[in-house]
């Protein structure tokens, strides 16, 4: 009984959060109604994302509002959802919105990933968003980075990729290429390891990458499930190489996460693994992971991605929102990217204080491979652990 | 209203939400599952395809094949030193063996999570025996991470002293006269043992073996962290067919195979229980 009484006073909390949130959330579409263009003081940000990208925003919200060129104009609000834990995600929630006909909602800026913002673009158009103006956002002049998809409608403001990660005292010159890479697990037996693909996006990208190296350029990023048919040669080159990788009680093994090839990387039982620069980087900062371990890019670049921020039409604070993009783009707001998250600036990064995060600089943004194949993945990963993670 | 029926209606209403909540989060699912193992994913139709794939095609029997090879060793291992050790702490009056039946129970109350971290550490080929080891010369690798031997040891970790306390118990009621008595007409310490203790814990035994085994069937965490890509246990099988290869038909299938594992163990279980009855209605 206790148990249910619990939980009822749960429930009902949740309820009453929600009702407030509607509240809070009516209000500030008459902040801003009157045109959407006319803008009023208050702008609302929505993200998604782990706590950690929570922590980022804050932080950055709190800059705009009180130190930068537009403190005292704009007062952002931030609309933040965990990801995991809300039974809409903000995708679903734009996608309803537009749907509607709602017109001078709260939806003033969003910030979404590569993936997000090719599934929404996909369910209402890219004319949905406003086709973003440069001349009111002056910082945008310094970007040279562009969406993949909906160039014109979604401004990228940070990047990720997976890399190479390796311990500079094992291994002096990383390869650069992938028959480089190739020739250094065969001379080094055992100390290559990739994480199981589906179980972190670094084995997914290893993977994905090695057999899309062997396929049109168009291929990666299109869903059609005809390219399946092309997967035979990178397969192959996947089982050939196998025989090199980590091996534990007498069997290769590919860890599961990326944090489980990370970790033996750190323990100095590997001397090699793909990871995401921002996870080796932000760990490394940390003191988590060794100093002598580093990052380097292959050629064919592993896969990486843009975080873009888009302008719904239907939201009701257009200039408020060009403020905050502009912001987002301004030298404060990406070295506090760089510091929390080891983010990859967008920006030139001589006007950043890189200290600690130097090796991002070397990430070429503008070499950035961006792959979508949408529900290809669910096939791959089958594939990939009937073929290859059978062998043993 | 009668005072029978008022107490009646009292009782069936304060039994009917616990009821309820059965019948929505535990009867209905596995019906629901039943029947979804035995529809095709795109038609809908019946099919016993969801099952044959998983007798037939090699991989997922291997995992089958693995997963009751690691049950298997791991409830045998754990009964066994069990069954010693709650022996020892029944029969041995020390100040040692008061501290360690004060102590065997400890694993129980650290986190699943942070006791497989723990031995992790410690196995691995760059852990701590390994670097105790090297400190005498010596480059030891267990190989014990992703492989069968780590996760049957970090089973053993967990599922011995819930075995000890199972058997404990049952070898704390056999009462010290009996043993008296039959040392009193000539019987050593061997024939005590097979014919007198045996027989009277058997059944807490056979208990233990059974929640061993059902509990191991299923396990996620341990295999997930310190297992290999294949095989594979069932629990890890069947997360790849829910969460990666978003086949929802074949994991219900998988879910009723792993039931009906478990439910084997359970009549088991039951039966012993029964039999125990008989027994001692004569």
């Amino acid at each position: 009984m206790k148990m249910r009484r619990i939980g009822a006073a749960l429930l009902a909390g949740a309820m009453m959060m929600t009702a407030l949130a509607g509240c809070g959330g009516s209000s500030g579409g008459e902040a801003g109604s009157g045109g959407s263009s006319s803008g009023g003081k208050t702008v609302t940000l929505w993200a998604t994302g782990s706590d950690n990208v929570r922590t980022v925003y804050e932080a950055l919200v709190e800059d705009f509002n009180n130190n930068s060129d537009y403190a005292g104009e704009y007062e952002v609000e931030l609309q933040f959802m965990l990801s995991g834990t809300g039974t809409q995600t903000l995708t679903d929630m734009l996608a309803a919105a537009a749907k509607a006909g709602q017109t001078d909602t709260n939806y003033d800026i969003v910030d979404l990933g590569g993936d997000d913002l090719s599934k929404i673009v996909s369910q209402i158009g890219e004319e949905s968003f406003v086709k973003l103006d440069d001349s009111k956002m002056p910082n945008a002049e310094g970007v040279d980075a562009e969406s993949s998809v909906a160039a014109d409608y979604a401004q990228p403001y940070r990047g990720t990729t997976v890399v190479l990660a390796y311990d500079s005292e094992k291994v002096a010159n990383p390869p650069a290429t992938w028959d480089e890479l190739v020739a250094w697990m065969q001379a080094n037996p055992g100390r290559f390891a990739y994480n199981t693909p589906g179980t972190g996006g670094a084995g997914d990208s290893f993977a994905r990458t090695a057999v899309y190296n062997f396929m049109d350029e168009e291929a990666i990023t299109s869903d059609d499930a005809a390219w399946e048919e092309d997967w035979d040669e990178g397969f192959q080159y996947l089982a050939d190489i196998h025989q090199y990788m980590y091996s534990s009680g007498g069997s290769i093994v590919y860890p599961n996460k990326n944090q489980g090839t990370l970790d033996l990387l750190n323990q100095g039982e590997i001397d090699m693994c793909p990871n995401w620069a921002d996870m080796v980087l932000s760990q490394r900062a940390a003191g988590t992971l060794k100093d002598t371990i580093k990052i380097s890019q292959l050629d064919p670049a592993l896969t990486g991605s843009f975080q873009s921020l888009v302008i719904p039409t239907f939201g009701s604070n257009e200039d408020g929102a060009y403020a905050f993009m502009d912001y987002m783009l301004s030298a404060s707001a990406q070295e506090i990217m760089v510091k929390e998250m080891a983010a990859i600036p967008l920006i030139d990064t001589s006007t950043i204080d890189m200290t600690g995060f130097e090796d991002v600089e070397n990430l070429d943004v503008n070499n950035f491979r961006i792959m979508s194949i949408g529900d290809l993945s669910t096939d791959f990963n089958e594939r990939w652990d009937n073929e290859i993670g059978t062998i043993g | 209203m009668s005072k029978s029926l008022k107490q009646k209606t009292v009782a069936y209403g304060m039994v009917m939400p616990a009821f309820l909540v059965v019948m929505l989060t535990v009867a209905y699912p596995i019906v629901a599952a039943v029947i979804q193992s035995f529809q095709d994913e795109e038609t809908g139709e019946f099919t016993v395809e969801n099952y044959t794939y998983f007798f037939m095609e090699p991989a997922q029997l291997r995992n089958l094949l693995y997963t009751l090879f690691v049950v298997f060793v791991t409830v045998v291992v754990a009964l066994v030193v069990a069954y010693l050790l709650a022996l020892y702490l029944r029969f041995v009056k020390s100040k040692i063996a008061k501290a360690i039946g004060t102590l065997y129970l400890l694993p129980r109350f650290v986190p699943a999570m942070c006791a497989v971290y723990a031995m992790i550490t410690i196995i691995r080929d760059s852990g701590l025996v390994n670097r105790i080891g090297l400190l005498f010369g010596v480059d030891i690798h267990l190989g014990m991470m992703y492989h069968a031997s780590g996760i049957i040891t970090m089973n053993l970790w967990f599922n011995i002293p819930f075995a000890a306390m199972m058997i404990a118990a049952g070898l704390g009621a056999i009462p010290d006269s009996i043993i008296e008595g039959a040392r009193d007409v000539g019987a050593g310490k061997f024939k005590v043992f097979t014919s007198m203790i045996l027989p009277l814990s058997m059944k807490d035994v056979v208990v233990a073996g059974t929640f061993v085994f059902m509990t191991n069937v299923g396990s996620f965490t341990t295999p997930y962290l310190m297992g290999g890509n294949a095989p594979k246990m069932l629990g890890i099988a069947l997360f790849d067919q829910f969460n990666k290869y978003l086949a929802y038909n074949r994991s219900a299938a998988l879910s009723v195979i792993m039931f009906l594992i478990c439910s084997v163990s359970a009549g088991v279980y039951i039966y012993t229980n029964l039999k125990e009855q008989d027994w001692e209605k004569q």
